[in-house]
């Protein structure tokens, strides 16, 4: 498939509904559902370089500083309890139980301990993305090789060295995985510890759009955290896609065999 | 020094007792080529690992230059049978080889002369720079025989190697190993289960039993030093060798009782 197909098969289907979305919504007077011409003019007018400055950059801090702090957590405590047997015995049951629990309910309880500032957010978002990272490092670091670890043994290759070289770029298909959820967990509770008490941020001003009946400015809100979604998930791809070359390389080379 | 004594390995596992090494002594002087060959299911796999210290025997012990084997020695490398799993798919065929001198914290400029030794030696001084899955089958398992080679051993194991490369390959590789014996000076101790490939490689022929696994038959190959794939293998010395070992596998496949 060539390039420029790839961006017509992919751009094909959001245009017809953008499309569809202008015509049905063209001359609505529904007070909800604000044509989309009025939605697209509010974008332009809301979301100015003063507001981006003022509510996008605190939320997008405050989303990658909670989801970078998941991801080194998630990896480290991952590569401790995936390399010890006993260690995933002993805390397996309650790794499940905490991974059960909705991420959103302990927003209410994360804000009775820390307040209402930056870093209640910030824990609010760590705390929901670190368990699919988790899990996923566990899985990945037990599931490695055994003739690799014979390998490392054999040629006295120990310590820091065999977990930079063995255990994480073996359990790294995996760790990308959890960290995929995780994105998607991020964006969620990025908004959603924004709705509880805050003073700026993206879900905070969705909030207040809504609250003051400003309709199609609130929807121009969920319209850029669609985008901002869309954008993560395009830089996602490429850090992996760089991250796992060897795996991608791997795949394709036994599919020509 | 290779000094294999009494060594005997129980697995015990969900009830079921499975004796793979019975008894098992032997020594492999210093700079010897030593072919182990037994009937498929004798334990071979077994015995190399307790070799490697990868494994700890039920009862005997193994000594490596003198000293008791009870994890991993020093100076010991390993070429295992899987060459796709042994080697690391995210690192260049260079780094692959580089790691284990990385871990003996050997300086840079050394590591790189023995590098790029070890893979002209097996003939992959233009590959340095792929990943292992963009390698044959054979080609990967020279890889993982330039890292042992680099490695500098004084002990070499060999674990049935060339069971998964074709026949061609196999040849080839079969002549690198003589030649790569000879020039490091080696102890090289070689598992298979092929037994033309034990008698054209070997100095001496170690045939071992079915499980409970025991030494059936220990014997020196005097073969020609300098071996080819054509005349070699056509030499009546060869055949009558081959014969020899072939029986004993027969016989150690007969008096396997049936459990």
């Amino acid at each position: 498939m060539t390039f420029v197909r790839r961006i017509i098969l992919a751009v094909a289907l959001p245009i017809t509904l953008l499309g569809l979305w202008w015509f049905a919504s063209e001359g609505s007077t529904n007070y909800l559902w604000p044509p989309l011409s009025r939605i697209l003019t509010a974008f332009g007018d809301t979301w100015t370089a003063e507001r981006l400055r003022a509510d996008v950059v605190p939320s997008l801090t405050r989303l990658a500083a909670g989801y970078g702090l998941a991801v080194i957590a998630g990896i480290a405590l991952g590569v401790l309890i995936g390399g010890a047997p006993r260690v995933r015995a002993f805390t397996e049951p309650v790794l499940e139980f905490m991974r059960a629990i909705p991420p959103p309910v302990l927003v209410p309880i994360i804000m009775l301990v820390l307040g209402l500032g930056d870093t209640m957010k910030i824990v609010v978002i760590a705390s929901g993305c670190v368990w699919p990272i988790l899990l996923n490092t566990v899985e990945g670091v037990r599931g490695r090789d055994e003739v690799l670890d014979d390998t490392c043994r054999t040629y006295g290759i120990r310590g820091g060295l065999r977990v930079r070289h063995l255990v994480l770029r073996a359990a790294s298909p995996q760790i990308l995985t959890g960290a995929r959820q995780a994105l998607s967990i991020a964006i969620i509770l990025m908004v959603i510890s924004e709705l509880f008490a805050a003073e700026n941020g993206l879900g905070f001003t969705v909030m207040q759009f809504s609250r003051g009946f400003q309709i199609p400015e609130m929807w121009s809100g969920v319209f850029l955290l669609g985008l901002i979604g869309v954008a993560l998930a395009a830089v996602y791809r490429l850090v992996e896609a760089w991250l796992l070359r060897w795996y991608h390389g791997q795949r394709l080379s036994r599919r020509e065999w | 020094m290779l000094e294999v004594s009494g060594l005997r390995k129980v697995y015990d596992s969900h009830g079921r007792r499975v004796e793979a090494i019975g008894d098992l002594t032997f020594t492999v002087p210093d700079g010897s080529l030593t072919c182990v060959v037994g009937p498929s299911g004798c334990g071979k796999t077994t015995l190399l690992r307790c070799i490697a210290g990868l494994l700890q025997p039920t009862a005997g012990e193994v000594r490596v230059q003198g000293s008791l084997v009870s994890g991993p020695p020093a100076g010991l490398a390993v070429v295992f049978q899987e060459y796709g799993r042994s080697l690391f798919h995210w690192l260049r065929v260079r780094e692959n080889v580089e790691l284990p001198l990385k871990a003996a914290r050997m300086p840079k400029s050394r590591r790189g002369e023995l590098v790029a030794d070890a893979l002209d030696a097996v003939g992959l001084a233009d590959a340095h720079s792929a990943y292992p899955w963009q390698l044959s089958g054979g080609m990967q398992q020279r890889v993982a025989i330039a890292r042992a080679i680099a490695y500098q051993p004084k002990v070499l194991l060999m674990d049935e190697p060339f069971a998964a490369v074709d026949a061609q390959t196999r040849a080839d590789l079969e002549d690198l190993i003589r030649e790569v014996w000879r020039r490091l000076g080696v102890t090289l101790l070689f598992v298979t289960h092929d037994i033309d490939e034990a008698v054209y490689l070997g100095e001496r022929v170690i045939v071992l039993s079915a499980s409970p696994t025991r030494v059936a038959d220990d014997l020196p190959i005097d073969l020609p030093d300098l071996r080819d794939q054509l005349t070699t293998r056509a030499d009546p010395r060869f055949t009558e060798l081959r014969g020899r070992v072939y029986a004993q596998i027969q016989k150690a496949k007969a008096e396997r009782t049936p459990t």
